[in-house]
C-alpha cells in the first residue's frame, strides 16, 4: 500500500496499499509511503482538488516518519533475528506437532508424495515470475507517464490504479478463466494484472514527489531530459520503487493462494482441500507454511530495501 | 442466458448477497474503527508503543487472507465467526497507522491550550485530538473498506456471507451455462458496493470534518 496520489489528483488518496500489504516498517526514507504520504494528503480530499499538498500539513507526518526510521535503524540487529528466529520456532513446532498428529488416508493423502514441497514449489514460482512481469510493466510504465509528453494521462492512470483496488482479486482471477481457461498461467496473468496498477501508481507517486527543484537544476547545468531521468529521479525515487517492488510480492504472495480456486496449484491447494475435506493437520499446515512464506519473502524483501537504499536519501525527504 | 437475464431472475438471491457482504463489512468496520482509534489512543504518546502497533498491524496485513482464514477455522468453525474475525484483523491497520499519524500530526500548542482553559484529558481528546486527527482516520477507514470487500470474497469459502458465495458458486460449476453469469455477477456486485461505499464515505468526510479544518 502505499502512495497514492498527491494532493492535486484530489479525492482519492491512500488507496494502496496499505492496503493490502506492503507496508511492514517500510517508510522508506521519507518518501512517500503510506503514514507520511496519506498524513500529507489526508487533509487534501477536504480541501479539494488543486489545494495542493501544504507544506504546512506535511511537517507532522515526516516527522512521525523519522521517528519510525530511527527507530528501525536502532532496531536493525533485531530486525535481522526477531523474524527468523519466530518463523524457525513455528515451524519447527509445526513440524513436532506433526510427527505425533493423528492423520487418516484422506490427510495422509492430500500430503503424500511430496505433495506439500510441489505445493510450495509452486507458489514461490507463481509469486516469483509475476513480481517480474509486474516490475517489467509497472515500473517503465511509470517512468513513461511522467514524462513531460504524457504527463496529461497520468490522473488517468491513477484513478484507474483507484478504481481497480476495488475489484476483488479473487473475481479477478476466475473471470480470467473464461478467457484463458484454468491453469497456473492464468493465476499468473491474474496476479501481474492484479498488482501492476499498485506498483504504477507507487512508482508515478515517488516519480511526482521529487522537488521540482533538483530537476530543474539538473536540467540548469546542462543535463539532457534522459540525463536528468537517470541520474536525478531514478535515484530519488529507488526507495519508492523498492517498496513497491516489496508491495508486490507481498500481494502476490496472497492472490497465490487464490491459485488453487482456478487450478493453479500453490500452498491454497492444502488450505482448500483440508477446508473441503475437513481435515485440520492439512488446514493447519497449509495455511502455517502460507504464513511462514508470506512473512519469510516480506522480510527478506524489508532487507534488500534497507541495503538498496541510496545511503544520500537518509534523513532527506 | 444473458447477464441481463441472468440479474432479473436472480435478483432476490443477489440481493441478498449483497446485503449480507455489504452488512458484514460495514459491521467489522465499525469494530475495526473503534478497536482501531482505541489502539491509536493507547499508543501514539510513545514513540516505541505506537511503532510496535503499526508494526503488528502491517504483519497482519502481509498475512494471506485465504491462509488466516485457514488458521482460524479450527479455533472457532467456519461460517460468520472467521469471517468477521478476519475482516476486523485486517481492518485495523490502516485505521491504527492513520490515526496515530494523524495523533501526532496535532499542534502540541492546541492540546496546552485545551489543557490551560481547565479541559481534563478525557475532554482534551474527545474535543481537540480526535476532530483534528479525523481525517485521516477516516482515510484510513476507506482504505480498510475497501480492502475488505475483496476479503469478504474469500471468506465465503470458509461458509462465510456475501456475493463470494455467488463466485464461488460460479468456480463450482464451470463449463456450465451460468458460471460466467455468477462471477460476473459476484465481481460486479462488489466492485459496485466498494464504489457506493466509497462515496458514502467523501458525504461522511464533507459533513463530519470539523468547519475550522475545512477548507
Amino acid at each position: 500500500m502505499s502512495g497514492t496520489t498527491s494532493g492535486t489528483a484530489g479525492g482519492d488518496s491512500g488507496a494502496w496499499d496499505g492496503d493490502t500489504a506492503g507496508n511492514t516498517g517500510g517508510n522508506t526514507g521519507g518518501t512517500a509511503t503510506a503514514a507520511a504520504d496519506e498524513q500529507r494528503q489526508q487533509p487534501a480530499p477536504q480541501t479539494g482538488p488543486g489545494a495542493g499538498t501544504g507544506t504546512g500539513t506535511g511537517e507532522p507526518g515526516t516527522t512521525a516518519v523519522y521517528a519510525g526510521e530511527r527507530l528501525r535503524d536502532r532496531l536493525t540487529w533485531q530486525k535481522l533475528t526477531i523474524l527468523p528466529g519466530v518463523l524457525t520456532l513455528v515451524l519447527l513446532g509445526t513440524w513436532l506437532w506433526f510427527r505425533s498428529a493423528e492423520l487418516d488416508t484422506i490427510a495422509r493423502n492430500s500430503l503424500a508424495d511430496g505433495n506439500v514441497a510441489l505445493r510450495l514449489g509452486q507458489h514461490i514460482e507463481m509469486t516469483v515470475i509475476s513480481t517480474f512481469f509486474v516490475l517489467i510493466i509497472a515500473i517503465p510504465l511509470g517512468i513513461a507517464l511522467t514524462r513531460p509528453k504524457l504527463r496529461r494521462a497520468t490522473p488517468v492512470a491513477m484513478a484507474a490504479a483507484n478504481l481497480g483496488q476495488a475489484v476483488p482479486s479473487l473475481g479477478l482471477l476466475v473471470l480470467l478463466v473464461f478467457w484463458l481457461n484454468i491453469g497456473q498461467t492464468t493465476a499468473i496473468v491474474g496476479m501481474v494484472v492484479y498488482a501492476v496498477l499498485p506498483v504504477l501508481a507507487n512508482t508515478i507517486t515517488g516519480l511526482r514527489n521529487i522537488d521540482p527543484g533538483l530537476t530543474e537544476a539538473a536540467k540548469g547545468i546542462g543535463m539532457s531530459s534522459p540525463g536528468v531521468l537517470v541520474k536525478v529521479e531514478l535515484p530519488l525515487a529507488v526507495p519508492l520503487i523498492l517498496a513497491g517492488i516489496r508491495n508486490a510480492l507481498v500481494l502476490n504472495v496472497g492472490t497465490a493462494t487464490l491459485a488453487t480456486f482456478i487450478g493453479g496449484g500453490g500452498l491454497g491447494d492444502l488450505i482448500s482441500s483440508g477446508i473441503t475435506n475437513q481435515r485440520m493437520p492439512v488446514l493447519m499446515l497449509g495455511s502455517i507454511l502460507t504464513v511462514a512464506l508470506a512473512l519469510l519473502i516480506d522480510w527478506l524483501a524489508s532487507l534488500v530495501e534497507l541495503l538498496l537504499r541510496p545511503r544520500g536519501l537518509e534523513g532527506s525527504s | 442466458m444473458s447477464f441481463w437475464e441472468y440479474l432479473g431472475n436472480r435478483h432476490t438471491q443477489l440481493l441478498a448477497d449483497s446485503l449480507q457482504h455489504a452488512s458484514a463489512v460495514f459491521q467489522c468496520m465499525v469494530a475495526a474503527t473503534v478497536i482501531g482509534v482505541a489502539i491509536a489512543v493507547l499508543t501514539y504518546r510513545s514513540e516505541w508503543a505506537g511503532d510496535l502497533a503499526t508494526t503488528a498491524g502491517a504483519t497482519i496485513l502481509t498475512v494471506p487472507s485465504l491462509a488466516l482464514i485457514g488458521l482460524l477455522i479450527p479455533l472457532v468453525g467456519l461460517g460468520v465467526a472467521p469471517t468477521v474475525l478476519a475482516l476486523t484483523l485486517y481492518g485495523l491497520l490502516p485505521i491504527v497507522r492513520n490515526a496515530i499519524v494523524g495523533l501526532r500530526g496535532v499542534d502540541p500548542a492546541l492540546v496546552d491550550a485545551a489543557r490551560g482553559i481547565g479541559m481534563s484529558r478525557g475532554r482534551q481528546l474527545l474535543k481537540v485530538e480526535l476532530p483534528l486527527a479525523w481525517p485521516p482516520i477516516l482515510t484510513g477507514i476507506r482504505v480498510s473498506t475497501q480492502m475488505l470487500m475483496g476479503i469478504a470474497a474469500i471468506a465465503a469459502f470458509a461458509s462465510g456471507p456475501g456475493l463470494g458465495n455467488s463466485i464461488f458458486r460460479g468456480v463450482a460449476s464451470l463449463g456450465s451455462a451460468n458460471a460466467l453469469n455468477q462471477v460476473l455477477a459476484g465481481t460486479l456486485g462488489i466492485v459496485v458496493l466498494a464504489l457506493l461505499f466509497d462515496g458514502a464515505y467523501v458525504v461522511v468526510g464533507r459533513l463530519t470534518t470539523p468547519r475550522g479544518i475545512r477548507a
